[in-house]
């Protein structure tokens, strides 16, 4: 059997992994109403669908990037300020795209790897007389499908688009780096979503583990705080390649540019600007030289080890009972509400797609809030600063409800076996909401008391925006409850169900907006006041038909 | 909302015209059966039968298309809550929320069913140490074999001591000691005072030793309903086992020996 073979076979696996994702009918989903011949290519069109759209911002990213490079510094006097050579701006602006390409993908990677292994759908070929090559080759392919809409769009788009800015050998010189990105997101994913697997999903019950995994599980953060951080710490980066790039600059800073993505995003903008793009003295380009080769080559290698990682772990381990201390013996059972929101921190514990949504907006606060104390000129400064945090964490928070719902869908048939009342399901779940919103709003308000000295606008900023972001998660989860009980609710990951958060979440997010809209406008008494309305609305509505 | 509880509270099951579609496909078709206090009800049929979504019915996992289900006089449709606050249930398949550990997982069923934590405690020590869990109760459900999952399944499912079981094929996977330990606990289980067992099973040997009475599924229909002996004398088949009875009564008999043959020849 040859590639053609291998290619052939991993369209089967690739349709189980799909269905798995959507339907997640081995976590107990039940089927959906309408003919069940449908539901396979169903499944198929909308992992295709979100896989499509992770890709159009991938697209969307390189389109950007080529609008910067065509405006360049000789039209942006922001970009001008930074007084860079044509060259390293362009390899900058190139070095951003690169570094989001890798964390967007890495991050994608994350979520879909736990699905990839959870589905056993590559071991049920080890059960077929296909030989060891074949097999090496399916797994390998059906890992690389995974990602083949968003990592051609890099791929390909990136050189198109740089092409149209800065001519077209200046876009085919992007290859390499495109390439290089895409591989090194797709290694790390599968290095870190192994890691994650293994150590936090297999990681036993009791408190200091507890603790341990949520200590690993920061770490999943990692790309995702990569791209939130590019975005927000953009004008230092410039600012760091300019005194790179100067003559005389410290060595340490000279490393800076052999950091990858740079010595590749270098390339194209050669190919722009000539030699005279960037004056650099020959132990520079020297290093310049050998680090982008060593970047290809690392590529390659990555490529190699993924092929052959691929199929030595198409599934978890299964695990043996470890000796240990004895364990807890005794339960200690809280109210409906409150182990519903016990179970889904324990669940996110274990589950890194969870747990990212609890850290994302505790981390953003922290990062903005140092950023703060570090940067802002003024009082005024910082207090907007520290308002902008509560806006994004409260912003963040309205896709919790669709995200945490699905923990219920990954237990859906037990879960509903049991006399669980919706009214507590929802409580439940607006508490953990709440929790991680006043959490990131307290945190804000720690870092920057150094700066703030009188809080007293900003604890009732939070505290105004409070009773819209409970508003909101009643809003979605009511949605999703009435989803639920009538056709089923596919787990929102984000190859499977991105469309469907994405519609429950809009509405939240226009409830959780308008507020902070009315803040803007109209000052903080009018915020508590549309706040608190929609609360007043909102409640009464959800929890009625939601039982005792 | 909580419905006025008619005469028959003490039935712990009564289903009536029960009709479950899942989409163009019909799974169970007008049936009505009841199970008296004391009793332990088997429900057999081959695979597609009806079983898995008649229990699913009851223990409100999907709802049917007609028909009505009282658990203890209390109408499933209309006060589901108070029905599953009476029902025990151990599904077909180990459905878990697999990121929490056993310990975890029934520290949640009991918060939801509201136990007294003394009581819990105890009955999981004790069902754990019969089943011999104590060393896994830390472990991640998704880690654990199928056999271990099923344990945790009845573990939870008499956690609190519930007074209708209902059981999806319960000794799936379920290794010889703890099939016996299950099978010894029904029978102490219905034998103590109004309590009722429901359960699903392919195993006929087992529906022998243990049932009272007999529901033959076939396709979605009530096919027959009994005692060994009355099925027996319904199939007029005098001392033929329940395997022999069933095949009969579903007619599944029927070509048999050409199927058998048909394989042989290949």
């Amino acid at each position: 059997m040859g590639w053609r073979d291998a290619w052939r076979l991993s369209h089967a696996p690739l349709t189980e992994v799909s269905f798995q994702a959507i339907y997640a009918f081995r976590q107990g989903n039940l089927l959906p109403p309408g003919p069940a011949r449908s539901l396979a290519p169903r499944a198929e069109r909308r992992t295709a669908l979100s896989k499509a759209l992770v890709a159009l911002v991938l697209a969307t990213l390189a389109l950007g990037a080529s609008l910067l490079l065509r405006v360049g510094a000789a039209r942006s006097p922001t970009l001008a300020a930074y007084a860079l050579p044509p060259a390293a701006l362009d390899a900058g602006i190139l070095t951003g795209l690169f570094s989001l390409d890798v964390a967007l993908l890495w991050w994608t990677g994350l979520q879909v790897l736990p699905t990839f292994l959870a589905s056993g759908a590559l071991p049920v070929l080890e059960t077929l007389p296909i030989d060891a090559t074949t097999y090496r080759r399916t797994a390998a392919i059906v890992y690389l499908r995974l990602f083949d809409i968003p990592a051609l769009a890099v791929v390909v788009a990136t050189p198109v688009f740089v092409g149209l800015a800065l001519g077209p050998l200046a876009g085919l010189a992007t290859i390499p780096g495109a390439v290089a990105a895409v591989v090194f997101a797709l290694a790390l994913s599968f290095l870190t979503g192994r890691f994650f697997v293994r150590k936090i999903q297999g990681s036993r019950g009791g408190g200091g583990r507890t603790v341990v995994r949520w200590a690993h599980l920061l770490l999943w953060l990692v790309p995702a705080v990569a791209v939130l951080g590019f975005v927000s710490a953009g004008p230092v980066f410039f600012t760091l390649l300019g005194r790179a790039v100067a003559p005389g600059t410290p060595a340490i800073l000279e490393s800076f540019e052999a950091a990858f993505p740079f010595p590749l995003a270098l390339i194209p903008a050669l190919v722009a600007t000539g030699a005279s793009g960037i004056p650099l003295a020959a132990p520079e380009a020297f290093e310049l030289v050998v680090a982008s080769t060593g970047y290809v080559l690392l590529a390659v290698y990555a490529a190699a080890w993924l092929l052959a990682s691929v199929p030595a772990t198409t599934q978890i381990p299964p695990a043996t009972p470890r000796p240990g201390p004895a364990p807890r013996s005794e339960l200690r059972p809280q109210v409906p509400a409150l182990a519903v929101l016990t179970k889904d921190l324990r669940t996110a514990s274990r589950t890194p797609g969870y747990a990212f949504l609890i850290l994302l907006p505790i981390l953003d606060s922290v990062a903005i809030g140092l950023v703060t104390v570090a940067e802002a000129p003024s009082h005024a400064a910082s207090q907007n600063l520290a308002l902008a945090a509560v806006v994004a964490a409260a912003l963040l928070a309205t896709f919790f409800g669709p995200a945490f719902f699905s923990i219920e869908v990954l237990g859906f048939s037990y879960g509903r076996a049991l006399p669980l009342a919706d009214r507590s399901v929802l409580l439940g779940k607006a508490s953990l909401v709440v929790s991680v919103y006043l959490l990131a709003g307290l945190i804000v308000l720690g870092i920057t008391l150094v700066r703030v000295p009188a809080p007293a606008t900003f604890v009732a900023f939070v505290a105004a925006e409070l009773p819209a972001i409970v508003a909101a998660a009643f809003l979605e989860l009511g949605i999703l409850f009435r989803w639920a009980r009538t056709r089923g609710v596919p787990v929102p990951n984000l190859y499977a169900g991105a469309w469907s958060a994405l519609l429950v979440s809009l509405p939240g997010l226009a409830v959780a907006a308008a507020p902070l809209v009315v803040y803007g406008s109209h000052g903080l008494l009018a915020m508590a006041a549309v706040s608190l309305g929609e609360l007043a609305v909102g409640a009464p509505l959800t929890l009625r038909r939601r039982g005792t | 909302m909580e419905a006025e509880r008619p005469a028959d509270a003490t039935l712990p099951l009564s289903i009536e015209r029960l009709t479950v579609d899942y989409g163009e496909r019909r799974a169970v078709d007008g049936l009505t059966l009841a199970i008296r206090p004391g009793e332990i009800y088997g429900l057999l049929g081959s695979n597609g039968a009806g079983k898995s979504s008649t229990i699913r019915s009851v223990v409100g996992l999907v709802r049917p298309r007609s028909g009505r289900i009282r658990v203890f006089g209390f109408d499933t449709a209309v006060d589901g809550m108070r029905a599953k606050e009476r029902i025990g249930y151990v599904p077909e398949t180990s459905l878990l929320y697999e990121a929490l550990t056993p310990r975890e997982f029934l520290e949640f069923v009991a918060g939801v069913r509201r136990l007294d934590p003394a009581g819990a405690s105890e009955r999981m020590r004790a069902y754990a140490q019969a089943f011999r869990l104590e060393s896994e109760l830390e472990e991640p459900i998704a880690s654990l074999s199928s056999g271990t999952r099923q344990k945790v399944l009845i573990l939870a499912a008499f956690l609190h001591t519930p007074h209708l079981l209902v059981l999806d094929e319960p000794l799936n996977a379920l290794d010889p000691r703890s099939v016996r330990i299950v099978k010894d606990l029904l029978v102490r289980y219905a034998a103590s005072e109004g309590r009722a067992v429901l359960f699903s099973t392919h195993m006929m040997e087992v529906a022998e030793e243990l049932c009272h009475r007999i529901g033959i599924l076939d396709r979605g229909v009530l096919r027959a309903e009994g005692t060994l002996a009355e099925l027996r004398a319904r199939a007029a088949h005098g001392d033929a086992t329940l395997e022999e009875v069933f095949l009969r009564l579903t007619r599944e008999d029927e070509g048999l020996p050409a199927a058998v043959a048909l394989l042989e020849g290949s």
